[in-house]
């Protein structure tokens, strides 16, 4: 591994936004006045056109340059190239992008545009305290029950008026991704500060919730066949239209009417939801005052979130499951079902009727099918990972690896895993679309997750090499992103891999203080190139710093031309992406 | 499993081969009208033709016929393929010349025929480089067609379909013809049509076997095509008259798993990046004369009145890319064939100078240059411009490149001093001119200029009567064997004339390790023009022996060692210059050449372990083993060896070559090449041959020494300099709004190179910048062009080639090389 990169304290942007008329706005930036900037053999690339800006302000060796399109600040002597220029724009920092005025207070300015005012502080923040300003901010304002994906607002940039329910389609999957990351921060405070230290133990607490939140989506369908719900809601909790959910009563689950299910013809139809919960996962919403009886979950899961699932479960396993052998029984039982269920179900994941669910498929038969020949080479290395944390997690081979072998030697599911990008290519020639246009997001992260636990479970160095290969096949489209969420797992996986920890760095020192959503405008940059790709999808040609970029989780294109934030307007999003990669990278020692 | 064998119909065209161009032209006339013909009398039949060239050529001399193909190919009967000008060499041509190829190619086939050319074709050349996927893509095809090398020549590319990537992360889906591009005859086709159907069902997709006769044109005869139809009939197999942009769509929309191939496709005719010099010679000059002359002329014409000159550049690229023409470039076609070479390049480089002259004059004439009291009466001999003792004469140093450079320019006057913009002395020498007239010598100075930019110097004339100037320092010192400054340390050896040791002071470390820049001779008597089936060039006949060794030139700025060989009735001379603060040894070469079926090679040696030689091909580099086989390259070869800690290197640098080999870890730049004009396998009779390199020669390479991998030593950038130097252009005196140094264009990463600044073919006014990344790094760049209120950040991946285009409020697109035109 490369040397360890020191993250340093680095400036962030924290806005304060104020309405017209606000009494706390200073009076004298009404009338305040500024000179318009002299422009002329500027160094650099700025975010408005020249001829746009209107206003400058100088404090110091910084010069903050108000244009009809947003703020620039400009530091000459900043340690970072990325931070000489930085832009702020609306909605997320400004009210609007037309700069009326900008007037200094102390270090800190107001900023004075058509509809409102903002003041704008930067301040120093060290890595560490942001993953642990944005855990506070997920924990107090996104977790539901330990899950956390995000929660909608009433209002815009208001997190007050947050509803009290609320789902996401993926909770298992992010909430997973959030229980890694809180894992991880144990671990090295565990290592750091010594298992009984008082931040430790808190480590500990939210790492261990967020783990019992997605082993109870394993559970809580009370189906009793290793299924997993993709999310549940308590009986008060209103039914949104959009898939497959089953209401509980009685020891039955019956399907709910909706707009999916009328379309497949299940409606009223019964499940078995007689299995018991184990009470300890179960407490999540007793303790709120619930019973099963009511609990609606959400159905037709997907492989996104048995994928990680299972990373999760290893993880939790590695790391909980020694001090805590109760919840590391359940994650065994749990793995143990989930596998079972899948083998036995001919490597599908059934639903109802016995019917496999829409995306949950790995079988030899949906990869012959034209959409399954695409995810084959991803869906099967997920398949290969969920043998190897079963087998680690129990410490049982038999039936695992009887099913690994029959995957691996007769129908060649390791030798799939590199060609996944073949087979994108061909399917973007035949339909003639560039294939960056048709690549999934949100399978940039199951790739990872599932060669990262290939490669550090495999033994066999001839499948490890095959893992690898497979791994490097996602490096390009992985490198699209400098997400260190993707490049740290990479790095342990392909130790010869080079990344630019730089760009690393700036990602962590970029990321925003907050996830609360608004939006950035991008439209209109002067500094920022765009492409049309063969079917009209536009894309930016450099990588924005994630704090000048809309705001997502591990699922979406961080070059798409658009201004929106991936959960709209108003919401607040979960801290994982920024939790996971920094203790990821803390506890393998990549950074200080 | 589609199993079908698709029967293309195809003609193969060499416009200049074993004839002239004048008979290629009439050739494509024939063998068009043919396919027309053919066309109308078989309903199935379907044509395949690449080579915008040829379409052009027959809508400006039949444009009836024309008409007649613009409606086969609305009809889907006739099927241009090949978005590029010609079927070029694959290797030699430059990545900017590739993306001109595309550029004037689909463009061409987009006004006429309405769609740009999707299926790449260079069914007949002779080797690929590694950077074609991106370069293909680029220019908007994303499949290919290639032949060469074949299976007997490299078994270890994958047969018939495979993907195909470069190092950006460019993939093209590559069909490689089993045999041959002109199946014809029904012996033929029986003898090869069992293969193809084997093929088929080996590999579970279909295969193209491609018909017609060709190389002189002609197409599919008569009996060729109702032979096949009665095959057809006959049920013998799965046979179908198609296109291969047909072909490819099938295969996609099939479940394939081919394999993958990350690297050259090479060799097929080794001998085609050496011989015939002089065609080498002019395609490097006149691709670099016409790449800067267009940045100056962009740069000119938004600074003043100056006219763009885009459809100039336009024509003037079409000849340059014309005699990319694989059989042209490769130096295997007939003598007199290149004779209409220079002619053309001539042409093309005619309109490169005149346009630059243009443009840095009009620059120049709106430098304020003014100096008070100048313009106060003299004699007519002091108003002279060049003889005005008084006040010095300003002179205006042009860099294309987009990195500042610091180097060594000449002017054709000697003179007393010369100051920089800030009145600094600067260093400079007066030196032999190539002139026996007046003084006989011309001056030397240190110019240091912006990136695409100009510094104005001034310089006082010889007789100029002051002595209060301050000498800069030199750190140039020689002897007639040995030369040295601040960074380097060359000793000759005194027997061989070649380079005993060469050392980089700031580390101490002896580059040479062997054989060092002693000249090789190379028996050449075996292989044809192309080297049909030969790899290497390893018969070493002679070094050429030592004539004498002299220090001819010694001053403040640079030593001149000239070093004289001779072998036979040849000589060579290298004239090897040494300047302060210069970390290269640059060599002038003069070889008369008089030696029949030889090759001179010049080595370097670098010791240790590990060797691994690195090549610039084209828009990128490329590491290959040093098996001693000989290797394509455009301005640099590189040979590194040595533990991982302490790895150091040589690059070879050149203006003119483009071959070399490397058996272990000695590095031989192949000089020249001396073989009998188009000796097709060495057939020949007693005759009075003509060769290809006897005569002589004038060229420069360079030696420069480094720690490291190649890719981070900054060869780029030098090899960019030896090949696109800062232009001296003297001023008059003027008051005018531009300073006496300005640049243009601000770049922030060494490792992004500027190689097109031009105007939008649209006639849009839009200003077009193709940035290339140049190390196989991931970078993110800013772009500052005031010039045309742009300044923009781009991500670029490892030899990433981008494009962007620029509209009159300096927003800017991404887009390819063919500007952004046809997608809107």
């Amino acid at each position: 591994m490369a040397q360890t990169y020191k993250l340093k304290s680095h400036l962030c942007r924290f806005c304060s936004f104020y309405p017209l008329g606000d009494e706390r706005i200073p009076a004298q930036l009404m009338t305040y006045s500024n000179d318009k900037p002299d422009l002329e053999g500027f160094p650099y690339p700025l975010p408005s056109k020249k001829s746009e800006y209107t206003c400058s302000l100088k404090i110091g060796d910084v010069e903050w340059l108000g244009s009809t399109s947003g703020l620039t600040r400009y530091d000459k002597n900043a340690e970072r190239e990325e931070d000489i220029i930085m832009f702020f724009s609306a909605p997320r920092d400004l009210h609007d992008n037309t700069v009326k005025a900008i007037m200094p207070q102390g270090e800190s300015v107001w900023v004075l545009t058509g509809t409102g005012a903002v003041f704008i502080e930067m301040k120093p923040l060290g890595a560490q305290e942001k993953a642990e300003l944005l855990l506070s901010e997920t924990l107090k304002y996104v977790d539901r029950r330990g899950m956390v994906s995000q929660r909608d607002l009433a209002r815009p940039r208001n997190l007050e008026s947050r509803y009290s329910h609320g789902h996401s389609d993926n909770d298992g999957c992010f909430t997973a991704g959030f229980a890694i990351g809180e894992i991880f921060r144990y671990a090295v405070f565990k290592r750091e500060k010594g298992a009984e230290h008082p931040e430790t133990i808190e480590a500990k607490k939210v790492a261990t919730r967020a783990v019992e939140a997605c082993l109870l989506l394993l559970h809580i369908h009370s189906r009793g066949n290793g299924f997993v719900a993709r999310t549940y809601l308590c009986p008060d909790e209103p039914v949104p239209d959009d898939g497959i959910f089953f209401r509980i009563s009685g020891g039955k689950a019956v399907c709910l009417e909706t707009t999916e299910a009328k379309k497949r013809g299940c409606v009223g139809v019964e499940v078995d939801a007689s299995a018991e919960i184990p009470a300890r996962l179960a407490k999540l919403y007793t303790d709120e005052g619930y019973s099963i009886d009511g609990i609606v979950y959400k159905a037709d899961t997907s492989s996104d979130e048995i994928t990680l699932h299972f990373l999760q479960m290893y993880f939790a396993h590695e790391f909980l499951g020694c001090d805590d052998p109760e919840l590391d029984g359940i994650i065994k039982q749990s793995v143990k079902g989930l596998m079972g269920h899948i083998i036995d179900n001919g490597y599908e994941l059934h639903d109802y009727g016995n019917k496999p669910t829409s995306w949950a498929k790995w079988s030899k038969d949906y990869f012959e099918t034209d959409f399954g020949w695409v995810d084959a080479c991803l869906n099967s290395a997920e398949l290969l990972m969920y043998h190897l944390v079963t087998m680690k997690i129990t410490g049982e081979e038999g039936r695992w690896r009887e099913s690994y072998d029959y995957l691996v030697n007769d129908l060649g599911y390791a030798d799939l895993c590199p060609k996944h990008f073949e087979r994108l290519y061909q399917a973007s020639i035949s339909m003639n679309f560039d294939y960056v246009e048709d690549i999934m997001y949100g399978d940039h992260m199951l790739a990872v997750a599932s060669f990262w636990g290939l490669c550090t479970l495999e033994k066999n160095e001839e499948l490890l090499e095959k893992y690898r290969q497979g791994f490097r096949s996602w490096r390009t489209s992985l490198e699209r992103e400098h997400n260190p969420g993707y490049d740290l797992p990479f790095a342990l996986s392909c130790p010869d891999a080079e990344i630019d920890m730089e760009r690393l760095a700036e990602w962590f020192y970029r990321m925003n203080v907050s996830r609360l959503a608004a939006g950035v405008s991008l439209t209109g940059r002067h500094d920022t190139p765009v492409k049309t790709l063969r079917t009209g999808i536009k894309e930016i040609s450099v990588l924005l710093p994630p704090d000048e970029r809309f705001i997502s989780k591990y699922d979406r294109n961080p070059l798409s031309f658009v201004n929106e934030d991936s959960g709209g307007s108003v919401c607040v999003e979960s801290c994982y992406v920024y939790t996971f990669a920094y203790w990821i990278g803390r506890y393998y020692g990549f950074f200080e | 499993m589609n199993k079908k064998i698709h029967l293309i119909g195809n003609a193969h065209l060499d416009p200049i081969w074993l004839w002239r161009w004048q008979e290629g032209c009439g050739e494509v006339l024939q063998t068009f009208r043919s396919a027309v013909d053919r066309l109308n009398e078989y309903d199935e039949l379907v044509f395949t033709c690449s080579s915008a060239s040829y379409y052009r050529w027959v809508e400006e001399i039949d444009p009836e016929l024309f008409d007649e193909i613009r409606k086969l190919v609305k009809r889907g009967r006739w099927v241009p393929v090949n978005g590029w000008w010609v079927q070029p060499d694959c290797n030699m041509p430059s990545g900017e010349s590739f993306a001109r190829q595309a550029l004037y190619s689909q463009l061409y086939y987009y006004e006429k025929f309405g769609d740009i050319c999707k299926i790449g074709y260079n069914v007949d050349s002779f080797g690929h480089s590694g950077m074609l996927p991106q370069l293909l893509t680029k220019g908007g095809m994303r499949c290919y067609v290639m032949m060469r090398p074949g299976m007997h020549e490299n078994p270890e590319i994958p047969e018939n379909l495979f993907w195909w990537d470069s190092p950006d992360g460019s993939r093209v889906l590559t069909y490689r013809i089993p045999e041959s591009y002109g199946v014809s005859g029904k012996e033929d086709i029986d003898r090869k049509l069992p293969d193809y159907m084997q093929r088929a069902e080996n590999t579970g997709h279909g295969m193209m076997m491609l018909f017609g006769v060709g190389n002189h044109g002609g197409g599919p005869t008569k009996g060729d095509i109702e032979y096949l139809m009665q095959l057809k009939e006959e049920g013998y197999a799965e046979l179908e008259f198609s296109s291969p942009e047909e072909y490819f769509a099938q295969q996609c929309a099939d479940k394939l798993d081919l394999p993958v191939w990350k690297d050259d496709l090479q060799h097929h005719a080794s001998g085609c990046y050496s011989a015939t010099s002089m065609m080498k010679q002019l395609n490097r000059k006149a691709e670099y004369w016409l790449q800067n002359a267009e940045k100056w002329n962009t740069v000119a014409s938004k600074l003043s009145n100056l006219p763009k000159a885009t459809e100039d550049f336009g024509k003037a690229w079409k000849e340059v890319c014309f005699n990319q023409f694989h059989d042209i470039l490769c130096g295997c076609s007939i003598r007199e064939a290149y004779d209409d070479v220079r002619d053309a390049l001539g042409y093309s480089m005619k309109i490169a100078a005149s346009e630059e002259n243009k443009a840095m004059l009009k620059i120049a004439e709106s430098i304020n240059t003014w100096l008070d009291g100048v313009s106060d009466t003299v004699s007519c001999n002091a108003r002279h411009h060049c003889r005005n003792l008084k006040f010095p004469r300003p002179i205006v140093v042009f860099n294309p490149n987009s990195f500042e450079v610091e180097t060594s320019v000449r002017t054709y006057h000697p003179s007393k001093r010369v100051q920089d913009s800030d009145w600094n002395d600067v260093l400079f020498q007066n030196v032999r001119s190539s002139r026996s007239n007046d003084s006989h010598l011309d001056t030397v100075f240190m110019a240091k200029v912006p990136p695409l930019g100009y510094a104005t110097y001034w310089l006082w004339h010889y007789d100029s009567e002051f002595t209060d100037w301050g000498k800069s320092e030199s750190g140039v010192a020689a002897d007639s064997f040995t030369m040295e400054n601040e960074h380097l340390k060359v000793i000759f050896d005194e027997k061989t004339g070649g380079i005993k040791s060469l050392v980089t002071k700031e580390n101490g470390a002896e580059f040479v390790g062997g054989e060092f820049c002693v000249p090789t001779v190379i028996d050449n008597s075996e292989p044809d023009t192309w080297a049909h089936n030969i790899f290497k060039f390893d018969k070493e006949i002679a070094k050429m022996e030592l004539k004498s060794i002299e220090l001819i030139e010694k001053g403040p700025l640079r030593a001149v060692v000239r070093v004289k060989h001779i072998y036979g009735g040849s000589y060579l001379t290298q004239d090897f210059i040494l300047s302060s603060g210069g970390k290269t040894l640059r060599v002038k070469c003069r070889i008369l050449w008089q030696e029949p079926l030889s090759i001179l090679k010049m080595p370097v040696t670098v010791e240790g372990e590990n060797p691994i030689s690195t090549y610039e091909i084209p828009a990128g580099l490329i590491k290959r083993p040093c098996n001693g086989e000989e290797e394509p390259a455009l301005t640099w070869g590189d040979i590194t060896a040595g533990a991982a800690e302490s790895r150091k290197g040589v690059s070879l640098i050149t203006d003119s070559k483009y071959s070399y080999d490397c058996p272990g870890n000695t590095l031989k730049l192949t000089m020249l090449r001396n073989c009998i004009f188009a000796d097709h396998y060495s057939d020949r009779p007693a005759a009075d041959f003509s060769y290809t390199d006897e005569g002589l020669h004038r060229f420069e390479y360079a030696v420069y020494p480094h720690s490291g991998e190649a890719e981070n030593s900054g060869v780029q950038q030098i090899s960019a300099l030896f090949n696109s130097r800062p232009v001296t252009v003297p001023a008059g005196y003027h008051k005018g709004g531009l300073p006496l140094k300005k640049s243009f264009i601000g770049i922030n990463k060494p490792n992004i190179r500027l190689d097109a600044f031009k105007y939008c073919e649209d006639g849009s006014g839009d200003v077009v910048m193709r940035l290339c990344e140049t190390e196989g790094k991931p970078v993110k760049a800013a772009i500052v062009c005031d010039l045309i209120d742009a300044g923009f950040y781009a991500d670029f991946n490892r030899l990433e080639v981008k494009t962007f285009r620029i509209n009159r409020d300096g927003y800017v697109k991404e887009t390819d090389f063919l500007e952004g035109i046809v997608e809107d």
